[in-house]
């Protein structure tokens, strides 16, 4: 029997046991899933983001199904830079994998004070700074649809913490890339995408929105095309590690990330359906490498096979 | 709380679009309480994609066999899909989950149904004549056809009305409730009342006890996406100052789905 493949990955700094993640907004603060997620199986979570100030969230509803998908308007309900502190790192201390902590701040200022929070509380293995939530108003997409607003961002925290920094991006742009690089160049360590797509649904009958907010983020396995193009676009274009994401719903999802380039993937929407999703990601990756005979799986990341003049893309243009 | 898997022991339509199943669970799965609820994959495809949340109709325990019982009734794509799954077919659910009842001792307990919301009605019924405890229960529905379960109903007194009159009080269980309360054999401190129904019914029957401070628990209904309380996608509006705090959503899967109904801000609550 050939022996275990390797599974470890490293985001900058950090080094992943496993590929797999559960990303942010998903799983809480990983203690809701206690019962249902071997969290010492997966590689991690992404927590639920924190931003500077207590949010209640929006109104109802805030999810609705749609084919192949959920759309929400959570708007980032959570207790604030110091409820964090104070109630989520005691949990976040006991949980038995690598922890992510998501931040977004209303501006510059707020960012550095959530990154510098978040930092001294020794509790995050690494801080995703979202900048693409589509769900808290006319602010949300502010940082990661400007490369220079984005940048602004990156700059003002990189100098604020040892920890590996992880720019989450929203797929609503025309060259996804273009922002990519922008943190890439301002030191971030690895960036993730996709954020939901900003999406809709209606209601003919009452002639209503169904979302409270009437627009929302659209997840789910019909995100999952759009998902892999745009990490196929961000791989080329930058040298940092990508974290791919949108529609993981089927272990062998996982496999196409990793193989488009992604060095690790983060599951959503679907574990609520299926909570044991994120080990089954996990057990798949490591039967394909071993099904594939490579002593890593760092040797699968990007191991997508296209023929040498297809498929190059740069900053959004096809080669 | 636990992930199980179950089989359909019964997917049966009692009446056109209303259908009871029947759920075989493992031992693993907890003994549920009258309120609570399950998170059902309801079919074993990725279609649809979302668990659908029911409320339990009752709890079936024979021997070494568990069963969840659920009444439920075809109103979109979830319940669609659930409608076609044969005898023994496997799923899984996510349960027992949320607050159930929470009767007070010595109250006469006051259960007011609406249509199909008389589901968890149904279980705390069974659960009050097991403790002995008498209770008065109040079913409205458009007909008499729609009456499911009045029958099996024991240990209580039993007042039924129908929007069309084909039997009991010819009109809606609120005003069955108010005809009931009017006789004065009880008291805001000697009863208190548990309702489930449509929401606007629910709302009726809030601002009633609310202007005669009767304690009300209601059971909501709404979609989930988690249920565990994580995902923060159902969120119950509160009167300004309710509960310490009109600016807080409470998620419905973990601080309901019963809640006390005076404190409910029905208007934003779809």
């Amino acid at each position: 029997m050939t022996p275990s493949p390797s599974l470890t990955v490293r985001v900058g700094s950090l080094t992943l046991r496993n590929p797999v993640l559960v990303a942010s907004g998903i799983i809480g603060y990983g203690i809701e899933y206690e019962r249902l997620v071997d969290l010492s199986a997966i590689g991690g979570i992404v927590t639920k983001t924190v931003t500077r100030h207590a949010r209640a969230g929006n109104p109802p509803p805030r999810v609705v199904e749609t084919p192949a998908g959920m759309l929400n308007s959570i708007g980032i309900e959570n207790p604030g830079l110091e409820g964090f502190l104070e109630l989520k790192v005691p949990i976040l201390r006991e949980l038995p994998c690598a922890v992510i902590v998501s931040v977004e701040g209303e501006d510059v200022r707020e960012f550095c004070e959530l990154v510098e929070g978040v930092s001294g509380s020794g509790v995050a293995h690494a801080i995703e700074v979202n900048i693409s939530c589509p769900n808290v108003g006319p602010h949300g997409l502010r940082y990661s649809t400007d490369a220079d607003m984005a940048r602004e961002v990156m700059s003002a925290i990189r100098p604020l913490t040892r920890l590996p920094l992880i720019a989450k991006l929203t797929p609503n742009v025309t060259r996804i890339a273009e922002i990519a690089v922008a943190c890439e160049s301002c030191g971030a360590d690895a960036v993730s995408l996709v954020n939901t797509f900003v999406g809709m649904a209606v209601d003919s009958r009452t002639r209503k929105p169904i979302l409270g907010t009437v627009v929302g983020g659209l997840s789910g396995p019909a995100i999952k095309p759009l998902a892999l193009a745009k990490v196929w676009e961000v791989v080329q274009a930058v040298d940092v590690p990508v974290i791919g994401m949108g529609g993981i719903t089927h272990p062998r999802d996982a496999i196409e990330f990793l193989l488009v380039g992604s060095t690790a993937v983060q599951v959503g929407t679907a574990l609520f359906s299926n909570p044991e999703l994120a080990e089954a990601c996990v057990a798949e990756i490591e039967a394909y490498a071993r099904r594939a005979e490579v002593p890593s799986v760092a040797d699968l990341i990007g191991a997508l096979d296209v023929p040498a003049e297809r498929g190059m893309i740069r900053a959004g243009k096809i080669l | 709380m636990n992930l199980v898997g179950c089989s359909v022991v019964e997917n049966r339509e009692i009446t056109p679009g209303n259908f009871l199943l029947t759920l075989k669970v493992p031992r693993g799965f907890a003994r549920p309480e009258p309120g609570q609820f399950v998170h059902l994959r309801v079919s074993p495809e990725s279609e649809p994609l979302l668990r659908r949340p029911y409320s339990l109709e009752g709890f079936v325990e024979r021997g070494k066999i568990r069963a969840v019982r659920i009444y439920y009734s075809v109103v979109g794509r979830g319940s669609r899909v659930l409608a076609s799954q044969p005898k023994g077919q496997e799923l899984d659910l996510i349960g027992p989950l949320g607050l159930g009842f929470t009767p007070r001792p010595r109250r006469a307990p006051i259960l007011v149904a609406g249509g199909r919301g008389v589901a968890p009605l149904l279980f705390f019924a069974r659960r009050l004549r097991e403790k002995k405890r008498p209770f008065l229960f109040l079913f409205g529905a458009r007909s008499a056809r729609e009456l499911y379960g009045v029958r099996e109903i024991r240990g209580g007194r039993i007042h039924l009305a129908t929007d069309d009159g084909s039997v009991g009080y010819h009109g809606s269980v609120l005003d069955l409730l108010k005809q009931q309360w009017e006789a004065g054999e009880h008291t805001r401190l000697t009863a208190e009342i548990f309702t489930c129904g449509p929401h606007g019914l629910l709302h009726e029957v809030a601002a009633f006890a609310g202007e005669l401070g009767i304690r009300c628990e209601a059971s909501l209904e709404g979609p989930m996406a988690c249920a565990v309380g994580a995902c923060r996608g159902c969120p119950v509006p509160l009167l300004s100052g309710a509960d310490g705090d009109g600016g807080r959503y409470p998620a419905m899967c973990i601080e309901g789905p019963v809640m006390d109904a005076t404190i409910v801000d029905w208007e934003r609550l779809p």
